[in-house]
C-alpha cells in the first residue's frame, strides 16, 4: 500500500512537471520599481496580448541587485537569465564590451531607430548593431518652489519656460535664502549626480576618445567650480541616500533641486505640493561652446538575451509595442505618462494627449511634460563608456572631500579623483 | 568474532551512506568552487575570457590604494569594536547572571534580539535615525549633549564610529549567550571559597571568572574576527558603499564592487578574496596561540 502511495506520489509530481516542459510561449522580463518599469511593461504586455492572447509575459520585480543576477547568469553561459531585462545606460556600454554576444541586434532584426531620441540610440551602439529598445528618458530640469520665489519677493513668471544661466541662478538663490532661509538646491552627496547633469549640460565628455579620464578639460573644471561656488554660498543642501532625498525635498527643507523628470511620481506623492512646484530648464553655463539647457540623468532601455529561448517572440514583442506606430502603441505610451510619469523615448508618441496636456498639480497648470519633451530633443550626446560607474565614483569621492574641505583647490580635486580612479581600475 | 567484524563493517558502510549525499554536496557547492577560483587567482577574467597574468594581481594589489585603505578599516573596526563588544558581553553577562534574577528571560531576549533581525532592514532604519535632522541628533541637541548636529553617515570618522556601533549593538548579545552558559557551568563552590579567602568581587572576577572563561572569550573572538573581515552590509547600506568616500569601505565590500559594478575583473576579485581569507587565517591562528595556550597550565 505504502509502494503505491509513493509512486503515485511521484507520477503525479512528475506530471506536474509535463506543461512547463511542452513549448508555451511566455517571456519572463526582468525590470525593478513597480510603479514604474513594472507598471509600463504591464501596460505593453496588455497591448500586445491584444493581438496575441496565448502569450504568457512575465514582468518579474527584481530590486537592487538586477545586474549581479545577470552578470552570473551570463557567467552561467545564459542559464536562469530572462528573455527580457531592463538595463539603466549608464551600465549597458560595460555589458556590450564584456559580453558581446550575449544580446540580440534589434536594428538587423528592423527596429527603425530613426524614430527615437538619438541620445539614447548612443550608448546601445556598437558598430553596425544595435542592442535596445530605448525606455524612459531622464531628461532633467530644474524643480522649483514658486512659493519660495514669491517668500523672496520675485516673482516666479520671470523665470517660468526662460532659457536662464547659472549666474542668473546663483542670484536667485541668494535671494531665496536671504528672505526665507531655504537653501536653493537639494543634492546627494553620496554620487553628485547633480554635478555629472551640469557637465553633460554642457556637451562635455568625461572620457577622452582613447577612453582615459577627460576631468582635466574646460568644461569639467567649470561645472565642479560653479558647484563649489553654490556650496559656498549655502544654496546647497546634502543628503545621502535615495530616502533621505525623497524625504529633504518633501519636507521643504530646500527650494527646489536640480533633476530629471522621473521626480515627478515622488513631487506629486505629496499633496501640499499642490501649485507650488514649477520646472524651468536646465541652467546653461557659461563660456563653454556647445552648452545647452538640457541634460540628462538616469533612463534606461529595454534588452533581449540571446540565451533566450523565445528570442523571436520577445523582438516581436518589443519591437510592436515599443517601436512600432499603431493607435494603440500611441495610447501605450499615452497611459504610461499619465499613470507612472514615465515618458518614453519614442518620437512619434509625443504628440500624445498627455504629452501636450496642461498638468494642474503644477503651478499655473505647467504643461511640464510638454517641456520635458521639448528640452529631451536638446540633450547633448554623453558617451558612458564601459568604466562610468568608478569614474562617477572617484568624482564622487573627490568631489565631497572638496566640499568638506579636506582638498583645497579645482586642480587637486581633479587630481585625486584620477588618482582613485587609477587605483581602482589597476591601472 | 566473525559476528562482530560483519556487524562492524556493516556499521562502517552504513555509516559512510548516511554521510555521503552531505559529503556530495559539499564537495560540488563548497570545495569544487573553492579549489577552481585558485585557478583565477593568476588570471585576469573579464566576461567570457579570461588571460594568464602570473602575479599581476598581487601586483595590482599592491598598488591598490583603495584595498589597502579597506583592510585597514576592516584591522581598525577589528582592535575597536571586538573589545569593546567582548566587554560589554562579559558585563551583560556578569550582570545577568548574578544580579537581575527576575526578568532574566526577557533582557536576554532583548539583548539577543538584534542578532537575528535582518541587516538589510536594520540598515535602512538605522540610516533613517542618523540623519543629520535624524532621531539620534534631535535626541543628542535636546539633551544638550552637542551642540550641532553630527554626520553619522557623512563625516569620515563618525561613520565609522556608526559603523563600529551598528555591529557592537548588532552581536553583543550573541556573544552575550555563550558567556552565559560559560558562566553557568563555573562552580560556584569556587566563589565561596574564594569568598571565605577574602578576595573582593572584582578580584574574584579576574582571577576565577576570566580566566576559567578563557575558551568561550576565545571563540568569541575567533568566529568576530572572522566575521569583521568579511563585515559587507553594514558598510553597504548603512553608509552606503562604503562611504563618504571610501571611509567605510570594507575588503569584502570591495571585492563585491570590483566583481560586479567598477570593472568586473572576477580574477582579482578572486586574488582579493584568498589574501582576505589568508587574512583570516593567520589572525584565527595567533588568537589561539595567544588565549589557548594557557589551558595547557
Amino acid at each position: 500500500m505504502k509502494k503505491v502511495l509513493v509512486f503515485a506520489l511521484a507520477l503525479s509530481m512528475a506530471l506536474a512537471l509535463v506543461p512547463g516542459l511542452t513549448a508555451q510561449k511566455k517571456l519572463t522580463v526582468w525590470c525593478w520599481d513597480p510603479n514604474f518599469n513594472v507598471y509600463s511593461m504591464k501596460q505593453a504586455a496588455d497591448v500586445y496580448n491584444k493581438a496575441h492572447a496565448d502569450v504568457n509575459i512575465e514582468i518579474v520585480d527584481m530590486a537592487q541587485d538586477i545586474e549581479a543576477k545577470v552578470i552570473s547568469g551570463l557567467q552561467a553561459g545564459g542559464a536562469g537569465l530572462p528573455d527580457i531585462a531592463l538595463f539603466q545606460d549608464f551600465r549597458i556600454e560595460q555589458f556590450l564590451n564584456d559580453y558581446p554576444k550575449a544580446f540580440v541586434d534589434l536594428k538587423a532584426a528592423g527596429v527603425d531607430y530613426s524614430k527615437f531620441a538619438s541620445y539614447k540610440v548612443g550608448p546601445m551602439t556598437v558598430g553596425k548593431a544595435v542592442y535596445g529598445i530605448p525606455f524612459d528618458t531622464g531628461s532633467t530640469g530644474l524643480w522649483l518652489r514658486t512659493d519660495y520665489i514669491k517668500a523672496a519677493g520675485l516673482n516666479p513668471d520671470d523665470y517660468m519656460g526662460k532659457n536662464l544661466k547659472w549666474s542668473d541662478i546663483i542670484k536667485l538663490g541668494v535671494a531665496v535664502k536671504a528672505k526665507t532661509g531655504k537653501p536653493l538646491l537639494a543634492y546627494q552627496s553620496d554620487n553628485f549626480d547633480m554635478l555629472r547633469i551640469v557637465v553633460q549640460s554642457t556637451g562635455g565628455q568625461f572620457f577622452k576618445d582613447d577612453g582615459s579620464l577627460n576631468l582635466q578639460s574646460d568644461a569639467f573644471k567649470k561645472s565642479l567650480t560653479l558647484f563649489k561656488d553654490l556650496n559656498d554660498k549655502g544654496l546647497l543642501y546634502p543628503v545621502v541616500g535615495w530616502s533621505d532625498w525623497i524625504n529633504a525635498i518633501n519636507s521643504d527643507q530646500s527650494a527646489g533641486f536640480l533633476n530629471a523628470i522621473w521626480m515627478v511620481g515622488s513631487v506629486k506623492s505629496r499633496p501640499e505640493n499642490k501649485g507650488k512646484y514649477m520646472v524651468i530648464p536646465t541652467p546653461l553655463i557659461e563660456g563653454v561652446k556647445g552648452a545647452a539647457n538640457a541634460s540628462n540623468n538616469g533612463g534606461s532601455s529595454w534588452y533581449v538575451f540571446s540565451s533566450s529561448a523565445n528570442k523571436a517572440l520577445a523582438v516581436d514583442f518589443l519591437k510592436s509595442v515599443w517601436a512600432t506606430t499603431t493607435p494603440d502603441t500611441l495610447a501605450f505610451y499615452n497611459t504610461i505618462l499619465k499613470g507612472a510619469g514615465a515618458m518614453g523615448c519614442y518620437l512619434p508618441s509625443q504628440k500624445g494627449s498627455n504629452y501636450t496636456a496642461n498638468d494642474e498639480f503644477f503651478y499655473k497648470s505647467q504643461p511640464v511634460f510638454k517641456d520635458f519633451a521639448t528640452w529631451m530633443a536638446k540633450v547633448p550626446v554623453l558617451k558612458y563608456t564601459p568604466n562610468y560607474v568608478p569614474m562617477r565614483d572617484a568624482v564622487a569621492h573627490a568631489t565631497l572631500l572638496y566640499f568638506q574641505g579636506k582638498i583645497k583647490t579645482v586642480d587637486e580635486t581633479i587630481a585625486a579623483a584620477e588618482a582613485e580612479y587609477k587605483q581602482v581600475m589597476g591601472q | 568474532m566473525e559476528k562482530r567484524g560483519i556487524y562492524q563493517r556493516y556499521l562502517n558502510r552504513f555509516g559512510w551512506l548516511c554521510v555521503a549525499p552531505s559529503m556530495v554536496l559539499f564537495t560540488l557547492f563548497m570545495l569544487y568552487p573553492i579549489l577552481s577560483s585558485l585557478y583565477y587567482v593568476t588570471r585576469r577574467w573579464k566576461g567570457m575570457s579570461n588571460t594568464f597574468i602570473g602575479l599581476g594581481n598581487f601586483v595590482r594589489m599592491a598598488k591598490d590604494q583603495v584595498f589597502q585603505a579597506a583592510l585597514g578599516h576592516n584591522f581598525l573596526f577589528m582592535f575597536v569594536q571586538i573589545p569593546l563588544m567582548i566587554f560589554l558581553a562579559l558585563l551583560l553577562a556578569t550582570i545577568l547572571n548574578q544580579g537581575i534574577r527576575r526578568f532574566r528571560g526577557p533582557f536576554r531576549l532583548a539583548i539577543f534580539l538584534p542578532a537575528i533581525t535582518s541587516l538589510v532592514v536594520v540598515s535602512v532604519l538605522f540610516r533613517v535615525l542618523l540623519q543629520a535632522n535624524g532621531f539620534l541628533n534631535n535626541v543628542l541637541i535636546n539633551a544638550h549633549i552637542i551642540v550641532s548636529p553630527i554626520g553619522w553617515l557623512n563625516d569620515a570618522f563618525w561613520a565609522k564610529v556608526t559603523i563600529i556601533l551598528a555591529v557592537t549593538w548588532r552581536w553583543t548579545g550573541y556573544n552575550m549567550v555563550f558567556f552565559l552558559v560559560g558562566l553557568q557551568s563555573i562552580d560556584t563552590e569556587i566563589y565561596e571559597a574564594a569568598e571565605v579567602d577574602g578576595a573582593s568581587k572584582s578580584r574574584q572576577f579576574f582571577t576565577i571568572t576570566l580566566p576559567l572563561l578563557l575558551p568561550v572569550i576565545l571563540f568569541s573572538a575567533v568566529t568576530s574576527t572572522s566575521g569583521t573581515m568579511q563585515l559587507f552590509d553594514e558598510p553597504n547600506i548603512l553608509t552606503w558603499q562604503g562611504g563618504p568616500a571610501n571611509a567605510t569601505m570594507t575588503a569584502a565590500l570591495y571585492i563585491y564592487r570590483q566583481a560586479f559594478f567598477v570593472n568586473a575583473d572576477f580574477g582579482y576579485a578572486t586574488a582579493m578574496s584568498y589574501v582576505v581569507v589568508l587574512i583570516s587565517g593567520i589572525f584565527a591562528v595567533v588568537q589561539m596561540r595567544l588565549l589557548g595556550e594557557r589551558r595547557a597550565k
